[in-house]
């Protein structure tokens, strides 16, 4: 099931970053901010929120099975804070939070953040990339952000028959549209590269969820034939 | 214009505009003088290994008979090698033409007659200065045992001990660092003259009529007074009387109050030149660096992009106004400078070749104000080095573009656009995740083609990539500076082009051994 709701805790550049990204992917984003900056932003009212409410407010706006929540705040302690107090009122809430460094961020995996991106890190990892291996760095990142006609989908297997028991390694991709396939994710949500050895001696079974990258309308086609798009349940889904 | 005077200006010009010329002397004062040259290091080792089988030889010879062609090796090899080096030496110090065609130039541009002995005056003058130059008299010294008559006087072999001075930069270092305490240990000798002095004469008074005192002339008052102040203190020869032992314990106060401000004098000079020595350390061991990246700024980001290339084992080195980030920087294990990188003069200082030996410069600051002027500096020194700079704050991207930055670094639009592919394809995320991260076990490589892969594979299904379980994600066209994904198989493989390639580390590398390995056949 596809989260419906997000929260976004904290009023910054990297909150306003986050909302303008999501804000097609939600039916309804709130956001919540420390201080009474401003009243709202881009249309979305600004609620002001305390660390040491009981969430009485926020509770009612969320079926925590179907809300995501972003914790933004600048401060490392007091976005850990706000992770944990988050976690200990919302069991099942998907919280994806914010750190500088990587203290901070295995802090917030102890405070239960189901997703932490380490900004100092992510960041520098990106450079680092770019100076390593610039070309593959640049088609990764067009692939995976930037409006360009490659695209990435993960593709949910829906008649693996049509396979006839060949095995993913063997398969002729390109027959396939001229898609790339990169990996297979089975229903146990165990990763394979598509070479891999397992790859080799497992065929492919309804509910396997395929990476493919390729041309936006190749893509299409391709789910059309095997499949369709898989939106991964947040719920279940384990970083 | 005589004749002769024409001859020599003419064939001033003529040295002066060959090339041939020019390079050949160039190379030998490079190799002589220049510490940066890459080939003067084995030279002063050659050197330095003559000079110490010469010394083995010398005291080899002090109670042996020594073997003919080891006394040939060492008067006429080796003081040949010495005195050609002298030769190139003098040489190299200034330029004869040049100086004969300034003084030709000016003559002529005053309108006046040539004055060729003006010019040569001028030459002799740098000429004799290298050859009084200390250096250049221990050089000759160091001949000398080459000439048959003066063999005989062994002690001119100690001169090449002393040619070692001119290859040990440690020597050099140690004088430089000392030379700076100059006017302290003068007033330290002049005091320690003036106790030797008094001192010689007060125990010569007291202890010459003693007959049974061994200080017996003005030498011995002088020797006693040296083994005393200096606190050797043999004990061969000491005042009797009770006047000269009074003398005695003055000297021994004064020498070791000598000898306490001599070490000060020494800790003290190294304490305050230690950075610097470091500094010039540092900055000729870069200049030898190959290939490296240059990072402004060393804060979060900066830190954790140096680890990263350094894992990557790419050379980079961290320039930095602020001392406390610079002392970080060294404390990681980085070359790191307290320069400014805003700052022309510390490109400068660092002589390297931007061109060739520097990759990128990354302007890492948390500053937007900051990195626009290291921007700005690094592109008005060169118009082509590839510069990557952080953006804090989306208003000034406009102004890193304009300072000449060829790649923008926002952190907060990285994390929005992270977000949205989390949030909207975490599996597909994750797997293009893994492929960068260097963690992994898959990953993605970029192979170029070279000259040497082209002979022997011309087509894309040639590369045979399924044999070693790779996916051919696609083809970089550097002639195009355009990306083919999912290529044909006959698509032509042209040189420079970059093919990307999936899978696992291991056949990666396998793969790309396979490449050149099949063009060696």
């Amino acid at each position: 099931m596809k989260n419906v709701t997000a929260f976004v805790f904290g009023f910054n550049n990297y909150a306003t970053e986050i909302i303008d990204n999501i804000v097609t992917e939600y039916k309804q984003v709130y956001l919540f901010s420390l201080d009474k900056v401003q009243k709202e932003y881009k249309g979305k009212t600004i609620h002001v929120f305390d660390l040491d409410d009981e969430w009485n407010e926020i509770e009612t706006l969320m079926d925590t099975e179907e809300t995501i929540a972003f914790c933004t705040l600048e401060d490392d302690a007091t976005n850990i804070f706000l992770t944990i107090s988050l976690r200990a009122s919302f069991a099942h809430l998907v919280i994806v939070s914010l750190a500088k460094d990587k203290e901070s961020a295995n802090k917030l995996e102890m405070a239960g953040a189901n997703k932490v991106i380490p900004i100092v890190k992510t960041t520098a990892d990106i450079i680092s990339n770019m100076m390593n291996r610039p070309i593959a760095t640049k088609v990764l990142h067009n692939i995976l952000y930037e409006e360009s006609d490659l695209k990435i989908a993960q593709i949910s297997v829906q008649n693996a028959e049509k396979f006839h028991g060949e095995f993913p390694a063997d398969i002729d991709w390109s027959r396939y549209h001229g898609i790339i396939v990169l990996s297979i994710i089975h229903e146990d949500m165990s990763k394979e590269f598509i070479y891999s050895s397992q790859t080799k001696h497992k065929a492919l079974v309804d509910g396997d969820i395929l990476v493919v990258t390729g041309y936006e309308a190749d893509i299409l086609e391709f789910e059309k034939t095997i499949g369709r798009r898989h939106y991964v349940d947040w719920g279940n889904w384990s970083w | 214009m005589n004749l002769l005077k024409r001859f020599i200006v003419d064939s001033a010009y003529a040295v002066q505009t060959s090339k041939g010329y020019q390079k050949r002397k160039r190379f030998f004062y490079n190799l002589l003088e220049n510490g940066e040259n890459r080939y003067k290091k084995y030279f002063d080792t050659v050197m330095i290994t003559l000079i110490f089988v010469s010394i083995a030889i010398l005291i080899r010879e002090v109670k042996h008979e020594l073997p003919f062609h080891l006394v040939f090796f060492n008067s006429y090899v080796i003081s040949i090698i010495f005195f050609i080096e002298y030769l190139l030496r003098f040489w190299v110090y200034g330029s004869v033409s040049q100086a004969i065609i300034k003084r030709y130039e000016y003559d002529t541009y005053l309108g006046r007659k040539f004055k060729l002995h003006k010019a040569l005056r001028n030459i002799l003058r740098f000429k004799l200065a290298y050859i009084f130059s200390p250096r250049a008299i221990v050089d000759l010294l160091a001949v000398l045992p080459f000439f048959h008559e003066l063999r005989l006087l062994r002690i001119f072999i100690l001169f090449r001990v002393f040619k070692l001075f001119r290859y040990t930069q440690s020597f050099q270092t140690m004088a430089s660092v000392l030379a700076t305490k100059k006017f302290e240990f003068f007033t330290l000798a002049m005091f320690a003259a003036m106790v030797v002095f008094v001192s010689s004469i007060l125990i010569y008074v007291m202890e010459a009529n003693n007959t049974a005192s061994p200080i017996d002339s003005l030498y011995e008052a002088f020797y006693w007074s040296i083994v005393t102040i200096s606190t050797v203190g043999y004990g061969d020869m000491v005042p009797l009387s009770d006047e000269g032992r009074f003398v005695a314990m003055l000297v021994i106060i004064s020498g070791i109050s000598v000898l306490a401000f001599t070490t000060s004098l020494f800790v003290s000079a190294f304490t305050e030149k230690l950075d610097e020595i470091r500094e010039v350390k540092t900055i000729e061991n870069i200049s030898k660096i190959n290939k490296f990246y240059i990072i402004c700024g060393y804060q979060e980001v900066a830190r954790e992009v140096a680890f990263s290339l350094v894992q990557k084992h790419k050379n980079l080195i961290i320039l930095d106004e602020d001392e406390k980030r610079i002392e970080n920087a060294k404390n990681d294990g980085f070359i790191a400078l307290n320069y400014n990188p805003g700052s022309v003069e510390s490109y400068e200082k660092l002589h390297v070749n931007i061109n060739t030996q520097v990759q990128a410069v990354l302007c890492l600051m948390e500053d937007d104000v900051e990195n626009v002027y290291t921007a700005l500096t690094v592109r008005s020194i060169n118009k082509d080095i590839d510069i990557l700079s952080l953006l804090m704050n989306e208003a000034n991207r406009k102004k890193l573009t304009y300072a000449g930055v060829n790649e923008i670094i926002y952190p907060q639009e990285l994390v929005g656009m992270i977000v949205k592919e989390l949030v909207g394809q975490p599996v597909a995320f994750e797997a293009i995740h893994e492929l960068r991260s260097e963690n992994s076990t898959i990953n993605i490589h970029e192979i170029v083609i070279s000259k040497r892969v082209l002979e022997n594979y011309a087509l894309v299904s040639e590369l045979e990539n399924q044999r070693y379980r790779l996916v051919l994600l696609g083809i970089y066209k550097n002639r195009y500076k355009k990306f083919y994904f999912n290529p044909l198989d006959d698509t032509l493989l042209e040189e420079g082009d970059y093919v990307l390639m999936i899978g696992n580390k291991v056949f990666l590398k396998e793969f790309e051994t396979h490449l050149n390995k099949k063009s060696e056949s």
